[in-house]
């Protein structure tokens, strides 16, 4: 054997041959060496005919799944413009009204711009799960393209150099620091411009 | 002591959801005069033509982010003093370190409140 690592395909190949040979052998030992060879070779047509049922349409499912969280993206910013829309509307109108009255709907009214920044914040996290679909979704063609080449297709991705690093979107509710844990670090370096 | 009314805000998001509701806050504050850019590149396009007097920024963007956009007005001697605030919603210990020392004059999580703004916008200047 080579230095480096067997396709599948030579793999198997190899380990046809070799099992040929060995049925060509008269030795009475080679039974337990063969029944090895014969599982491992079938084990790796198995795995053969897995990555070959992902071409040419394994990946049509992530695909048509990553058009959909498009379309919640487009949709959420649709809806949230319509929201911001009849907002301003009634933030118009309460400034003719009594005091009282238009205070009201004033809070009323920065409740839902404040509200309506979930369109942001679900975008950014529709954007990563995105992100994250269509990296597998790479992986998984360039593993079904690459049945001799495995090695390194499926490996971890590599971290995102420098500031990149530190664009991760919104955090986890149960992780997500709050606006007073952020005063706190913040407040702790002192003062700046 | 109160906020200057007529003091020129840029608000900077590449979402426009986000830019009508920091606008609409801002209004509710009586800020009127506020401009829009959608990344850092427009921002720094925008505050070279004339001063701002507060730059409101998202962090995630692109082709410049907030944060490179925050560097490169701390290092231009003409706009290095001008106030920005980061609003964002990369919250982890090691965001805010890193715009603390890019000289970010207060820091906001997304997703905020009305008050919050004020609150940072008036800590910026000093005012309550």
């Amino acid at each position: 054997m080579t230095e480096q690592p067997l396709g599948l395909d030579s793999a198997q190949d190899y380990l046809n041959r070799l099992i040929r040979e060995l049925h060509a052998t008269a030795t009475e030992k080679k039974q337990p060496l063969l029944l090895v060879l014969e599982y491992l070779s079938r084990h790796i047509k198995l795995t053969r005919d897995e990555i070959g049922a992902l071409r040419p349409d394994g990946t049509r499912g992530l695909s048509s799944a990553a058009d959909e969280l498009e379309e919640i993206v487009g949709e959420t910013a649709k809806a949230a413009n319509e929201i911001m829309n009849a907002a301003e509307l009634i933030e118009t109108i309460a400034t003719r009204t009594e005091p009282e009255i238009a205070t009201a709907l004033i809070n009323a009214v920065t409740r839902i711009y404040e509200a309506s920044a979930f369109q942001d914040i679900t975008g950014q996290r529709i954007t990563k799960a995105l992100r994250a679909l269509q990296e597998i979704e790479g992986k998984i063609a360039a593993l079904s393209r690459a049945c001799d080449s495995l090695s390194g297709a499926m490996g971890e991705s590599a971290p995102a150099p420098g500031d990149a690093a530190l664009l991760n979107g919104p955090q986890l509710g149960r992780d997500a620091f709050t606006q007073s844990d952020i005063d706190q670090l913040f407040e702790s370096f002192g003062k700046t411009p | 002591m109160s906020l200057n009314k007529n003091m020129r805000v840029l608000i900077v998001d590449d979402y426009s959801t986000m830019l009508r509701i920091l606008r609409n806050l801002l209004r509710q504050l009586e800020l009127n005069n506020v401009e829009e850019a959608s990344n850092g590149e427009d921002a720094l396009t925008l505050m070279k033509q004339k001063p701002f007097d507060l730059v409101i920024s998202d962090w995630n963007m692109a082709p410049m982010t907030g944060l490179d956009l925050l560097r490169t007005v701390r290092g231009d001697s003409q706009l290095k003093h001008t106030p920005f605030i980061m609003v964002t919603a990369e919250s982890k210990t090691e965001n805010v370190i890193t715009a603390k020392q890019a000289g970010v004059s207060n820091y906001i999580v997304k997703p905020f409140n009305a008050e919050t703004l004020r609150a940072k916008i008036g800590s910026v200047f000093g005012v309550q």
